[in-house]
């Protein structure tokens, strides 16, 4: 029989991990995502109108066109949240620790865990698998911003602002490799999302991580002890 | 170095009156894409420069530049070669031929030295010392370098000479490349397109001859009063995008009716060319409005972007990045479905495991 621990039988220590700032942005990107990917697609392959006369019809491939690019400069302008959390707050802060032998170590303990050949894996605020994955899903924004921008100042090529996203074209060899590289950017961040929501789900009621509560609540309330908590933790870190 | 006329001078000497002149330096305010504020400096450029001395020169590429090159409509193609400048050197239009041409092109170049303007129709062809591409018999890389040395500047005519054009195309059997990379210093100017339209082609090497400078250059070195706007943006085909009404095969009602052509690959909304408010051959007609999408013609790499009829490129039997994207997106549903059954199997085993554990501890303790 599994054992059964009512909320209130187990000692739990709170972490607090999320800035409200971080919150808020990570949900505003949740929204955009989703709005700029379902009108991405429909600008990439739009659908017939049906209409028989322009002058007489809804423009609406340039609404849905105009609901992607207020979309995506919400999108951008939430970063100042992100940026500002990640200055005043040190859970806003969990990226990969590349430069530490031990993180290596922990990955492996994670990868082997995930591949369902070993029961468990060391607790963590934040495992190293998903701090990677978040990296990975910031490089992908990363290449949306650029190459949207890049397209979408281009229709004034001689501005400051289109010079200034201009080597992104050249990078890419020309215009439409842009257009392509943007299109499969998004298809991977829709990919990461699948894989990020069951990872998430997967950890709040099976591990007892609280990895989607944090995300409301901006604590985790863990039985464990995390490994990385000197992270969030400074008392921790002088013990 | 005698004195060289100017283009008034020439006017005169062919007897032609001071109106036609000033009917022709109108012509060329226009074409050179300068606002009619800018008449009196044209005039006054027209009455006091020398006619530019010009070196046309080809390397790697079909001659279509020139076929455009000479259905210039405003001015005339034979107008520009004969009266507008002075075209010492080209392997098209010369009647001249063999050693006494090329020992010609030799002498303009040491008497015109940093004075003449180079123009470059074709790729280089860098591959085995370039012997893919031989001109005068010696390779046409050691002609476009010594011609370019001495140039004052020099103008790149077509996508050959901007990127290495078709011949460049995946898998670039003869390393085909930009003339970029063999020029120096001298100053450049591209004017990309598979061909160039016909009065770009005559505006640009106007406005180097009357003023003596390249014209305004964008980031890629193309002249921003023609290569300024996406053809997207002055397509007249515009309003049927905007109004989702699209052209979805090429015998099919939208087609006739004069449609969009976005959903059958139209790269109007990568490429900056003049086609959609100077079109070709007077005004006549361009690409997409003969009902053909555009194909990228002035853009860097634009044969590589294949088929030119989709939107999205195919990989085989997967098809597009959309449809190769929902069928990995319904492949990580799986996953996760199989990935989940197994780590609830697994939970459970663990948990039996600890609670076996827990049954021993309390046992042990009595």
């Amino acid at each position: 029989m599994a054992q059964i621990h009512r909320m209130k039988e187990v000692q739990r220590k709170e972490f607090y991990l999320f800035s409200p700032f971080l919150r808020i942005f990570h949900w505003i990107m949740v929204v955009m995502i989703l709005v700029l990917f379902g009108t991405g697609i429909i600008i990439a392959t739009p659908l017939q109108s049906m209409n028989l006369e322009p002058a007489y019809s809804t423009t609406y491939v340039d609404l849905v066109r105009d609901i992607h690019f207020v979309a995506a400069f919400v999108f951008c302008a939430s970063f100042v949240l992100r940026i500002y959390g990640f200055i005043i707050n040190r859970g806003d802060r969990l990226f990969p620790r590349f430069w530490k032998g031990y993180f290596y170590a922990q990955t492996l303990d994670v990868i082997k865990h995930y591949m369902l050949v070993q029961p468990n894996h060391a607790s963590f605020l934040r495992n190293p698998l998903a701090r990677m994955s978040y990296l990975m899903l910031y490089g992908l924004v990363a290449i949306e911003i650029c190459t949207g921008f890049a397209m979408y100042y281009m229709t004034e090529p001689a501005t400051y602002i289109a010079q200034a996203f201009a080597w992104v074209n050249i990078v890419c060899g020309n215009e439409m490799v842009t257009h392509l590289v943007h299109h499969y950017a998004a298809w991977a961040i829709i990919l990461f999302a699948i894989g990020h929501l069951y990872m998430v789900i997967r950890s709040e009621f099976m591990e007892g991580e609280s990895e989607v509560s944090s995300m409301f609540s901006g604590s985790k309330f863990l039985v464990h002890y995390p490994q990385d908590a000197s992270e969030v933790d400074p008392s921790a870190e002088k013990s | 170095m005698e004195k060289r006329e100017s283009l008034w001078e020439r006017y005169l000497r062919k007897g032609m009156s001071r109106r036609s002149f000033l009917k022709g330096c109108v012509a060329l305010t226009t074409m050179m894409g300068l606002s009619t504020e800018r008449f009196q400096e044209v005039v006054e450029a027209a009455e006091t420069q020398p006619l530019p001395v010009v070196v046309w020169i080809h390397g790697h590429e079909c001659t279509g530049c020139d076929e455009s090159f000479i259905r210039s409509g405003a001015p005339l193609a034979s107008d520009v070669v004969l009266s507008q400048i002075d075209l010492e050197y080209d392997h098209l239009l010369s009647a001249a031929s063999g050693e006494p041409f090329e020992a010609h092109l030799k002498e303009v170049m040491e008497k015109y030295k940093g004075n003449y303007i180079l123009a470059v129709e074709g790729a280089v062809s860098t591959k085995d010392n370039g012997v893919y591409c031989m001109s005068g018999g010696r390779p046409f890389t050691r002609m476009l370098q010594e011609a370019a040395a001495g140039a004052k500047a020099i103008i790149a005519y077509g996508t050959c000479a901007v990127a290495g054009g078709i011949q460049s195309a995946k898998p670039n059997p003869t390393g085909s490349s930009g003339i970029g990379p063999f020029v120096g210093n001298t100053p450049v100017v591209n004017v990309p397109g598979c061909p160039p339209i016909p009065e770009v082609m005559t505006g640009v090497i106007m406005h180097v001859a009357l003023f003596g400078n390249l014209p305004p250059l964008d980031g890629e070195g193309r002249p921003k009063q023609f290569y300024g706007n996406r053809i997207h943006d002055t397509c007249y085909r515009r309003p049927f995008f905007d109004a989702g009404m699209f052209a979805e095969n090429f015998d099919d009602a939208g087609a006739k009716a004069g449609w969009c052509l976005y959903k059958l690959g139209c790269r109007g909304p990568e490429t900056y060319n003049s086609c959609g408010n100077l079109r070709w051959f007077q005004g006549m007609s361009y690409p997409i409005q003969s009902g053909a999408p555009c194909i990228g013609c002035s853009n860097s790499n634009f044969w590589d972007d294949t088929p030119f009829t989709k939107r999205l490129p195919g990989y085989g039997k997967l098809g597009n990045a959309d449809k190769i994207g929902l069928g990995v997106g319904a492949l990580a549903a799986a996953g996760v479905i199989a990935h989940a059954a197994g780590s609830i199997m697994q939970k459970n085993k663990r948990d039996e495991a600890e609670a076996k554990a827990a049954a021993k501890e309390e046992e042990d303790k009595f």
